[in-house]
């Protein structure tokens, strides 16, 4: 038994195994990319239990076991606590990161490596964002919608000052003289993780999710109590809802909603969260018309469960098929939300299988280490090129178009921004446009020049450069090779982006193992369909199960008797599309014929 | 100059014998302590070795942790300082050097040499430590371990051998790992010095000729090899390591090229210094000493120089 992953360990069966050693033959000729969607999909499968028994690596809990209160057996503790009974801090708000990989693969650089090559260089050459590239088979809430669910997942919480690292400028750089000190440009560090250290850690540094690592809506609800409290009304389990409509302010975070977690906030956020928070006051009524005793606090509670579990169904498959439009992966991801559509197959897979009935209502499983979100799994999920610098905002009513900068709606005049335009021409606004590709050369350049409050001037691309090596995530050759992928012996087998292999290997001095993970991920040719790369892929597929398959509400109890037969029907019945509807009935045409919500919708007029 | 071997899917290894190409491989940042056994079969069984060396919980012994591993540094800062009052240690263990300057002399002893020499090392950690012919051998045991070819390796884990030595050398090391480490593996050399001493003796009347510190400088022996892996490709110096390369440093050949310099065996002057480089010499410089005068002791040895108390039985 492995102390460090806390008694966890991965048991694989025959099958898993056979198809294993199968796999490995096939993918020695074909990726899975090309094989025949069923094929294809089994492949995934079978990426997914090597990934399951090789790259979940617990690093300790880091905090302490919390009380238990009344409740937490039926519902979803506000902290994450207790979804795991037998282990009541996996998971929950300020547990620490783990890993994907090896703690002594995760180790960051020595300081002179560190800084090496500049990140602010990297930024300027190859991330800057010359012409906006759009993603077209996508629309803008798509992008909106990752940042909404990286806010369910983590935070590593906003850096203080102190020991901030020097990143060197050359000269020419138009990094602004009154924000360089001594001649650098300075990023904060991460906050630091404080809680001592178990012996087993090695050279692999720590943090700490600031938010619940599970998959319950924590960006809505919030991840404690007191937080839970501020945003409801205290009747009926709803939210608190403005006069008109929409969310209130946040008292102490100027420009955006009263919500769960509300750092970096724009308008896009305030969309879904507005769109979400009108969807749990609904589920509420719903509730209260068939359990018309229920008090307060049981009304939010079960509608918070059935509101969380339908972000994630949207998620698993809709969005995720969006973003990653290959048969193989739209296959597994229903697979992984209401099993195989063949009879025959189920039934000699058995009921307990999660490939026959789906990971919604199979066992709990934690595979080989407590669950929590990873350092990995954050690094993947830099998606910044999504957001454009400039967007045109439509209204329903009109053909007119504004052009408008998206640094205009955002932090501080994001509720301004709502406010003139409104809820609906914006939802709608944001369905017509196309967020950025996710590649090199665009990053949105009012990010690399960013005002945060109470933070000093924000180069994002460099500061992203820059997290992945201070967090000790491998650089991406070694990440890759760690994902189960062959390293890359040259830049141009990474990439065909024109002279996207000349500036590479310029910058990083000939040395392929050098290349940035993000560089690379953003560098990599991608899987036909694919919106983001392969490599980044197999963090996902590991990660996206394993949100489901770890969480005792997405499993063990996810029945009627915790849900209710009406929430169960809830999330069976809906979908993205249908909550648009039914909060924006205006949207009717935009929608027509679109068949996932996450693609771009009918321009109206104009 | 280094010596590469690749061939895929077994091995792909460099040695480094040059005593400064092995100080610059030692010092890169790319080469790191920690095994990932990946690389070739042969890269992945050294690895597999090297992964017993933890306790149950997971705690790693110091030789096998990562440079930047702050417990490690912290751990080998404290050692160092403990271990750098070497008058009072050497004190501490005047029995056992007693007893190993007789065996020097006379070449024999009540029990085996090596069980003294365990225990002098351990009772620089607890003056209450006690070796036995168990603990020595669960020692050598571990140092077979680590040398082994497959088959042997085999047997060693598969007799229920591996578990027990380690056990057995963790729990007399009170899960101080530093001190299982001692008592384990880093004992190995200075049971090889004594030997050498021995064998110098039996050269006619070089007790009396050699002087303690030439004594030293002749007998003093390093690990032959400590390994390494380049997690990613680098190129240090004129070697170019491809990227999980398992780096073999054989510091004893180096050592021998450095033979003036008993720091380098070491490494008294890089980052994974031993904690023990100055309480090691002065042993073995006092136990030529005590060889050289301590004539007519019994092997369980009355303290040498007089007046010293013999410390806790054995
Ligand atoms: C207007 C939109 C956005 C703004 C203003 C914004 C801003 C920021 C800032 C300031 C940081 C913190 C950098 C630091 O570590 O110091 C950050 C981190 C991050 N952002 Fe964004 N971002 C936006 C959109 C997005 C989108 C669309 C995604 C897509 C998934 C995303 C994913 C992330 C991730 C994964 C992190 C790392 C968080 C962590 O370290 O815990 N962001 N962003
Ligand atoms: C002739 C005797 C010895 C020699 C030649 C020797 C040599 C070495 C060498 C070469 C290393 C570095 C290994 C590597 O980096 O992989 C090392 C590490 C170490 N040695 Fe020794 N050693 C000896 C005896 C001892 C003794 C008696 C102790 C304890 C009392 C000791 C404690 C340690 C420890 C704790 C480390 C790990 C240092 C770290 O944190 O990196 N050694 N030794």
């Amino acid at each position: 038994m492995s102390r460090e992953n806390d008694g966890f360990v991965f048991h694989r069966g025959l099958l898993q195994a056979v198809l294993d050693v199968v796999y490995r033959a096939i993918n020695f000729f074909v990726t899975w990319d090309h094989l025949p969607t069923l094929l294809g999909a089994a492949n995934l499968s079978v990426f997914r239990d090597r990934l399951r028994a090789h790259n979940l690596h617990h690093t300790g809990y880091g905090t302490t076991s919390p009380g238990w209160s009344p409740g937490n057996d039926r519902w979803r503790s506000a902290d994450g606590s207790f979804n795991n009974l037998d282990h009541p801090r996996m998971g929950m708000a300020g547990a620490r990161f783990g890993r994907n990989f090896p703690l002594p693969e995760c180790v960051p650089d020595s300081v002179d490596d560190l800084l090496e090559p500049s990140p602010r260089e990297i930024s300027e050459e190859l991330l800057a964002r010359d012409q906006f590239i759009p993603a077209t088979s996508l629309n803008l809430l798509a992008a909106a919608w990752i940042q909404f669910e990286t806010h369910n997942w983590f935070s590593h919480g906003v850096p203080e000052s102190g020991n901030e690292f020097k990143i060197p400028l050359k000269a020419g750089d138009e990094w602004p003289k009154e924000e360089r000190i001594g001649g650098y440009m300075k990023i904060r560090r991460t906050v630091r993780d404080e809680t001592s250290r178990e012996s087993w850690l090695g050279a692999a540094p720590t943090f700490r999710n600031l938010n619940s690592h599970w998959w319950d809506a924590g960006q809505i609800y919030g991840s404690d109590r007191a937080r839970q409290m501020q945003i409801r009304s205290g009747v009926d389990g709803k939210i608190e809802i403005g006069n008109d409509g929409m969310l209130p302010a946040d008292p102490v975070h100027p420009g955006a909603d009263l919500t769960g977690f509300n750092d970096n906030w724009w308008v896009g956020l305030s969309l879904l969260h507005n769109l979400f928070a009108r969807e749990h006051n609904v589920i509420c009524d719903g509730l209260k018309t068939r359990y018309p005793t229920w008090i307060d606090e049981e009304l939010f509670q079960r509608a918070r469960l059935i509101n969380g579990a339908l972000i994630a169904k949207i998620h698993t498959i809709e969005w995720t098929p969006g973003i990653l439009g290959h048969p193989a992966l739209d296959f597994s991801m229903h697979a992984n939300w209401s099993g195989i559509p063949y009879r025959v197959l189920r039934a000699v897979l058995g009921k307990n299988s999660e490939a026959a009935y789906g990971i919604i209502g199979s066992p709990t499983e934690q595979h080989s280490a407590p669950y929590a979100m990873t350092e990995e799994f954050t690094a993947v999920y830099r998606l910044h090129p999504l957001i454009p610098d400039d967007m045109d905002v439509r209204r329903l009513d009109a053909a007119e178009v504004e052009h408008c900068k998206l640094v205009d709606m955002q932090g501080g005049v994001s509720r301004k921004f709502m406010e003139t335009r409104g809820f609906a021409n914006l939802m709608y606004s944001f369905g017509t446009a196309h967020p950025g590709a996710i590649r090199l050369h665009n990053y949105p350049n009012f990010l690399r020049q960013f005002t945060k409050d109470g933070q000093p001037l924000l180069d994002v691309a460099a500061i992203d450069i820059m997290r992945d090596r201070e967090r000790g995530v491998p650089r991406y050759n070694r990440f890759r090779e760690l994902v189960g992928k062959k390293r890359v012996k040259t830049f141009e087998e990474i990439t065909s982006i024109p002279d996207a292999a000349r500036k590479m290997r310029a910058i990083y001095k000939g040395d392929v193992d050098r290349v940035d993970l993000m560089v690379g991920l953003l560098a990599e040719d991608l899987p036909d369909g694919f919106g983001f790369s392969d490599t980044a892929f197999r963090i996902f597929i590991l990660m996206a199960s394993r949100r489901l398959k770890s969480d005792r509400f997405f499993t063990d109890d996810y029945r009627a008797e915790v849900y209710t037969n009406f929430g169960l029907d809830w999330v069976h019945k809906n979908g993205m599309k249908s909550v648009l509807l039914r909060h924006v009935p205006q949207l009717g045409p935009a929608l027509e014929g679109v068949n996932n919500a996450f693609a771009p919708w009918n321009v109206l007029r104009g | 100059m280094a010596l590469i071997l690749s061939i895929p899917g077994l091995v792909r290894v460099a040695l480094v014998r040059d005593p400064d190409e092995l100080l610059r491989v030692n010092n890169a940042g790319r080469v790191a302590r920690s095994l990932s056994g990946r690389g070739g079969l042969f890269n992945r069984s050294v690895a597999a070795k090297l992964a017993v060396f933890r306790t149950p919980d997971g705690d790693i012994w110091p030789a096998f942790r990562d440079r930047h591993d702050p417990l490690r540094a912290a751990h080998q800062a404290t050692l160092e300082s403990a271990l750098s009052d070497v008058e009072p240690l050497l004190q501490r263990i005047a029995p056992e050097i007693a007893e190993l300057g007789n065996y020097i002399r006379d070449g024999h002893a009540h029990r085996s040499m090596g069980v003294v020499v365990q225990q002098a090392i351990g009772r620089l950690f607890f003056a209450d430590y006690i070796a036995s012919e168990e603990s020595y051998a669960a020692a050598r045991t571990l140092q077979a371990w680590l040398s082994a070819w497959p088959l042997r390796a085999y047997w060693i884990r598969r007799s229920g051998a591996l578990k027990a030595s380690l056990d057995r050398i963790e729990a007399t090391s009170r899960g101080n790992m530093a001190c299982a480490h001692a008592t384990a593996l880093a004992m190995g050399n200075i049971v090889k010095s004594i030997d050498l001493m021995r064998e110098l003796v039996l050269r006619g009347d070089s007790l009396a000729k050699i002087e303690p510190q030439d004594a030293l400088l002749r007998t003093l022996r390093a690990p032959a090899r400590v390994v390494r892996e380049a997690r990613d490709g680098d190129c240090v110096g004129l070697i170019r390591l491809r990227s999980r390369t398992l780096v073999l440093l054989a510091v004893e050949d180096a050592r021998q090229q450095r033979a003036s310099d008993p720091g380098f065996a070491f490494f008294a002057d890089a980052w994974n210094r031993c904690p023990a480089h100055s309480i090691v010499p002065a042993l073995l410089i006092e136990v030529w000493r005590a060889a050289r005068t301590n004539k007519k002791h019994s092997a369980t040895g009355t303290p040498p120089q007089g007046g010293r108390p013999k410390s806790q039985p054995p």
